[in-house]
């Protein structure tokens, strides 16, 4: 990066169901970033807004609501990654000297509909459904999930485990949409309907709406509102689209070949000067349980084949060696698809911060944010507190 | 025998003698020797020109699920609450995504799978349009 930078703020409206108006929860999730930060929204110097759904205008009309200050506007989605990219277009303004302070802002409802199976094309002879539709998300990774059992011999109490772990971290998160009033155990989740085998209802992430924000900026900035708390720094911004490899599929949902892991967040730990046991916490793009156990290994956390003991020894859960999505990731905390990413940035600054409380990762000084988004694309992020 | 045609051009042929093979739509890369599906405007290795094959219509079973969701083009849960789906290794190389026949215990992962259409909308005059979908080859 050309020119350092640091979060100096954050800011969420809780993920959930209850049919609140996405205009809403951006505005609250934009103030409350700025409130964060102690700065107005005339400091901002350049906006992304990350929404996959919604209309043309819908993003730059929400802004409207936090002020007319005629700062720069982009639009981005890059699926589940929107989020996350958003973030990294921010980071980029501040480091390449386009603004002292950039915002992102993702908001949206997975529930209002994006990537229609339905959708339709034109044929000679009349609408059809697009032969590109064959297949969705949760089949795909229901696949990666039975040939991991093919492989390595994981279990389904495995993938359980995983899931149950990210319930019970999502129980004391405020922005989280599931929040469970009791331990949620393994026999719990296995228990729960079949959706894609072996993945059950409580293994899949939850689906519904929600905005997140944050907020970058130069050193100078971070120093002048940092109120007397610790300066959390961006050390690396990295993203991978697909290469080719042996078996790529093409078509029907594809959310990332395993090595876009591995390469993007070699090129993260290279740029950040670390490796990966310098790290307090991960976050991961975790629709579905297997996704998290391959991270384990994608990421450099453990050996290839590794990952089942680490589930299995509570290395991953709060107060294990390594804890992944200790805000309840996106199987409890939520993955509306546009804040997705920003949630993870909301979390990942509070923990570095110490401002947790009883999901707190204690000692916390570096995570790592990996996000992955259908297409696809891979995006990882490292932040350190300074 | 109504008349099967495919949803969309370019990514099968379904032949009009019954008891032929349909088949899937490819590109070769002469430069990379490699194939690829669906059809490629150039070769995503090494942007040089392909041409368009076609595929093997048996491969090998990689993975497979059974997910509780409707078929394509439809909104209504298929009979049996949900439906097969599968990664398919073709000898070409190529891994192809796609629902297949049979319910949960019918699959293992290594055994050969055939293409064959999959029935999506029947037009006023009869005509069905298709998809693709691999059913499992008895041996």
């Amino acid at each position: 990066m050309n020119r350092d930078v640091y979060i100096i703020g954050v800011g969420m409206h809780r993920f959930s169901k209850d049919g609140i108006p996405l205009r809403d929860m951006y505005f609250t999730a934009g103030m409350e970033a700025l409130k964060d930060a102690g700065i107005k929204f005339r400091d901002v110097g350049a906006l992304y807004n990350g929404y996959i759904g919604g209309s043309m205008t819908e993003g730059i009309g929400f802004s409207k609501d936090l002020g007319l200050t005629g700062v720069p506007i982009t639009h981005v989605e890059n699926a589940s990654a929107t989020g996350s990219s958003a973030f990294r277009e921010a980071v980029w303004a501040v480091s390449g000297g386009e603004a002292d302070v950039a915002m992102a802002i993702g908001y949206d409802d997975m529930l209002r509909g994006m990537g229609n199976p339905m959708a339709k094309v034109n044929t000679k002879k009349k609408k059809m459904p697009s032969m590109e539709n064959i297949m969705l998300p949760a089949g795909f990774f229901a696949m990666w999930a039975v040939r991991r059992m093919h492989e390595n011999g994981t279990t389904v109490e495995t993938y359980a485990k995983i899931a149950a772990k990210n319930w019970n971290h999502g129980k004391h998160n405020p922005m989280a949409q599931r929040r469970a009033d009791h331990v949620v155990t393994a026999e719990e989740v296995l228990a729960a309907d079949m959706i894609a085998y072996p993945h059950t209802a409580m293994m899949a992430c939850a689906a519904g709406a929600g905005a997140a924000g944050a907020i970058v900026a130069t050193e100078a900035w971070a120093k002048k509102h940092a109120n007397g708390r610790p300066m959390i720094k961006v050390l690396a911004s990295q993203s991978q689209s697909e290469r080719y490899t042996d078996g790529h599929i093409f078509m029907g949902a594809v959310v990332g070949p395993s090595y876009s892991t591995e390469i993007t967040s070699k090129m993260a730990y290279e740029e950040a000067g670390l490796g990966p046991k310098d790290l307090s916490f991960v976050h991961v793009h975790d629709a579905f349980p297997v996704e998290e156990l391959m991270y384990y290994e994608l990421l450099g956390i453990c050996g290839p084949g590794e990952g089942d003991r680490l589930i299995n020894d509570g290395d991953t859960a709060i107060g294990g060696r390594i804890p992944f999505s200790p805000d309840g990731g996106l199987i409890a905390r939520g993955h509306p698809g546009g804040p997705t990413g920003l949630a993870q940035i909301w979390d990942a600054t509070r923990q570095l911060r110490g401002e947790q409380d009883k999901f707190q990762v204690e000692g916390a000084r570096t995570g790592l944010v990996h996000m992955m988004g259908a297409g696809s694309i891979c995006v990882v992020h490292i932040l350190q507190r300074v | 025998m109504p008349k099967m045609l495919p949803l969309e051009d370019g990514y099968m042929i379904i032949p009009e003698k019954a008891g032929e093979p349909c088949r899937l739509l490819g590109s070769y890369s002469k430069a990379a020797k490699k194939s690829f599906f669906p059809i490629r405007k150039l070769c995503p290795i090494t942007s040089e020109p392909v041409e368009t094959v076609e595929l093997s219509p048996e491969g090998i079973l990689y993975s497979w699920s059974f997910i509780r969701m409707p078929k394509l083009g439809s909104r209504v849960m298929a009979e049996g609450g949900g439906q097969g789906v599968g990664q398919i290794d073709l000898p070409e190389g190529v891994r192809v995504q796609s629902p297949i026949d049979g319910q949960m215990g019918d699959w293992k992962i290594g055994m050969k799978m055939r293409l064959v259409p999959n029935p999506v909308v029947t037009d006023e005059d009869g005509t069905v349009y298709c998809g693709f979908k691999f059913t499992p080859v008895k041996e």
